[in-house]
């Protein structure tokens, strides 16, 4: 009796939902239907109970959000305030975080569903019923000027207030190991790329966070009344507008640019990472991905790009490999074993060519060659405390079947040099070499297919461990000589003489059928 | 009005070029190679002539525009426009013929290339013809069942698959830009949906590696999954994706 009497106080405002036409069924059920959503899209990673810990997470960097927290990275309300505005869920649900596995769902969910789906995640914290009161005091936004930009940068370095952090450059080179609240390693925004920025790095969104902080991060709130490095509305706008103008589209990856076009140039190629000759050529970005083919797997990367240069003369190839990378792996080194994760190695990178050229399509399978098509390898190591920098040649057949061969009778060298976050190494080698059988011999005017290998020695990258790119290409930009000017000037003479010849003998058989 | 033959054939032309990028470029989003497109258009450009020639009015009409051009003494500015302009596009045309492209080869891909009769996986010969998921059949004989499959498959690809295919099965995972030839999209209607459950075992059992020679141009970072995952969790895996995206495989009853 009792049963029934329930089900139908129920109905009553299911049914009075249906006639009102919505919010009233969204407040009753919304939880209930945000539950489905969420097993169905978010359960995997967030976990059956919102604890962030899914089956992937183990799997995930940075991992999934933990929402018995009840704290969230985008957050636009005060410092004081705990609770983060329903439209920063909405944004974060919708939008995804750039720079995670978390995609946007707003073409898959609804706006509804993500509504539902905000109610559902809030009953983890048991935050349903609370609301925000203090919302951040933008006050009057200082649009961006070199003035403004310049006094940021000197709030920036003053008593080291963000580049104790972000670095010197912005790079996110951090000095100190930096955790969340669930004890889990962070790392700080590297400032110079800003899609990876979980906002954007609108001065608006930078303002809001270093008003607000990154809760659950070291990312602390610069209004917070206790810190010694507060600041005032107009300052905070002034970082903004440092921290965006940061912003590098060099580094960005453009999808169109899958070819490294080699420069050539008069006199001898640069052999050092800070030779100005380097400005000759214009650098392309790849993106790098954990390598998952071959066991041990590896998922946790750190590094996500390479940008690379190239020149040449007539007897060498040199090709300059940037990336950022906020550790400097020297092993030995007190300054790198105190940021590094346990097991340090030394950071390195590797260039891959085919030994032979391909003719047609198929190229060398890209993680590192096979015994039918083999690649060649330049590795280059930071070294440690006791060994310096090196460079290997190898002779690889997969990535189990590696043999290191003598690299000077190649003539192959490379030099490394780190700062601020990032890394420069420029290799060289012979454009032909007497083994010709093993090393690739470079031509200008052919599609060489390149790739890259990374390994962030801090991040405990070492062996089948690392990042890498597919295959992209280089090419030794051919000298077109005068060869296409002349021909130019000899077909449009040919013709045109051709046309004249034909005008004037027309008129003429015209003049004579006049006579 | 009638539109003189010789506009006429120039206007067949470009509509036929028009045709071309609009159907390959814009709609089916293949770009077609240049080289392919001149031959295609040498073809369409003789089949014009030819048809426009049939007569020998016909051709006398075509052909007329440019004999009065040359000819007729009242034309002579415009004569002389003409025989500037022609030999410096052809001189500029094969300037940029000769002059060495810099854009990358263009890689044709061939994709679902057709599967072989049997393959060779879990160190035993399938047949794929006869190749079936073993848990399909639960999804009607045992709900219940069947749904804890789909889940444990959901946990295999959330592992292992969403980095690069993603939560979403849209082929935008994490890692997806930085792969080429880039990561399938389970969502749309031209993947799983058109493909049998036994084609999907045999890509993801064997992977890139595993491509037939005619998959040009075995260049996928798909991972041989016989490496890492057992059959049972392939299977499950399969389940998950038809599941998760509501689409249904295909099977030889429905083709028939």
């Amino acid at each position: 009796m009792t049963g029934t009497i329930r089900k139908t106080a129920l109905l009553v405002p299911v049914i009075a939902g249906i006639l009102i036409g919505g919010p009233v069924w969204a407040q009753s059920e919304g939880p209930i239907r945000g539950e489905a959503v969420y097993q169905k899209r978010c359960l995997m990673c967030h976990g059956e109970e919102g604890d962030g810990l899914g089956p992937a997470a183990e799997r995930l960097n940075p991992p999934p959000r933990d929402f018995t927290l009840g704290q969230f990275k985008i957050k636009t309300t005060a410092f004081k305030d705990p609770i983060t505005n329903d439209a920063d869920l909405i944004r974060m649900i919708g939008d995804g975080m750039p720079g995670t596995a978390m995609p946007g769902w707003s073409d898959i969910l609804s706006e509804q569903e993500i509504s539902d789906v905000i109610h559902y995640i809030k009953t983890f914290a048991e935050l349903e019923e609370e609301k925000p009161s203090d919302q951040i005091d933008y006050g009057t936004q200082v649009k961006s000027s070199p003035e403004s930009i310049a006094t940021g940068k000197k709030i920036f370095h003053d008593g080291d207030r963000c580049s104790e952090c972000h670095g010197a450059e912005g790079l996110g080179d951090a000095v100190k190991k930096l955790k969340n609240d669930n004890g889990e390693r962070t790392w700080p925004r590297n400032l110079t790329k800003p899609w990876t920025y979980r906002a954007s790095n609108d001065a608006k969104d930078i303002f809001a966070r270093v008003t607000a902080g990154i809760p659950t991060t070291q990312m602390p709130s610069f209004t917070n009344p206790k810190s010694k490095k507060k600041l005032s509305i107009e300052d905070r706008w002034h970082v903004a507008n440092y921290a965006a103008s940061l912003a590098d589209a060099g580094k960005k990856v453009r999808a169109e640019n899958t070819v490294i076009k080699a420069v050539r140039v008069e006199g001898d190629v640069p052999t050092s990472p800070d030779d100005p000759a380097w400005q000759q050529s214009t650098s392309s970005t790849f993106f790098l991905v954990p390598q998952i083919i071959a066991k041990p797997r590896f998922f946790k990367s750190a590094n996500d790009s390479v940008s690379v240069r190239a020149l040449y003369n007539d007897k060498r190839l040199s090709v300059l490999i940037e990336w950022d990378d906020r550790t400097k792996s020297i092993p030995g080194d007190e300054v790198a074993i105190k940021i590094a994760d346990k097991g340090m190695s030394p950071d390195a990178i590797a260039v891959q060519f085919p030994v032979e050229i391909p003719a047609g399509m198929e190229k060398p399978y890209f993680l590192m060659g096979s015994d039918a098509k083999p690649v060649n390898l330049w590795r280059w190591s930071s070294g440690t405390t006791e060994k310096p920098e090196s460079v290997a040649l190898i002779d690889a057949a997969g990535i189990t079947n590696q043999q290191p061969r003598d690299a000077a009778t190649s003539g192959l060298s490379a030099k490394g040099a780190y700062k601020d976050g990032t890394w420069r190494v420029a290799m060289t080698r012979l454009l032909t070499t007497s083994e010709t059988a093993k090393d690739i011999q470079f031509a200008p005017g052919r599609f060489i297919p390149i790739a890259f290998f990374n390994w962030d020695g801090s991040n405990s990258e070492q062996g089948t461990k690392h990042t890498l790119t597919t295959w992209y290409w280089l090419l030794l930009q051919p000298e077109a000589g005068s060869k296409p000017l002349m021909a130019a000037i000899i077909v449009a003479l040919l013709i045109g003489g051709a046309l004249v010849w034909w005008g004037r003998s027309a008129s003429a058989a015209n003049k004579e059928t006049d006579l | 009005m009638k539109i003189p033959k010789l506009l006429q054939a120039v206007l067949v032309l470009i509509g036929v070029y028009l045709g071309f990028i609009l159907v390959f470029d814009v709609l089916l989003d293949a770009v077609i190679p240049s080289s392919v497109l001149a031959m295609y258009m040498f073809f369409v450009a003789a089949g014009v002539f030819m048809v426009f020639t049939f007569e020998e009015d016909g051709t006398r009409e075509l052909v007329a525009p440019i004999k009065a051009l040359v000819e007729e003494p009242s034309r002579r500015l415009i004569r002389n426009i003409v025989f500037v302009v022609v030999p410096v596009l052809a001189g500029a045309g094969t300037y940029f013929q000769m002059v060495p492209s810099l854009d990358a080869p263009v890689e044709l891909r061939s994709i679902h290339p057709a599967p072989p009769t049997a393959i060779k996986v879990y160190g035993k010969r399938v047949n794929l013809l006869k190749l079936e998921n073993p848990y399909r059949k639960f999804e009607k004989e045992d709900p219940e069942k069947f749904k804890e499959l789909v889940a444990g498959g959901a946990k295999v690809y959330i592992q292992n698959c969403q980095y690069c295919h993603g939560d979403k099965l849209d082929g935008k995972g994490p890692y997806a830009a930085g792969l080429n030839p880039t990561p399938l999209n389970f969502q749309d209607v031209g993947t799983i949906a058109q493909l049998q459950e036994s084609y999907l075992f045999w890509r993801i059992a064997t992977g890139g590696p595993g491509l037939p020679k005619e998959a040009a141009p075995w260049i996928s970072s798909m991972p041989v999954w016989q490496n890492f995952l057992s059959e049972e969790e392939i299977w499950q895996v399969i389940l998950f994706l038809y599941d998760y995206t509501g689409r249904r495989p295909r099977s030889w009853e429905h083709d028939g």
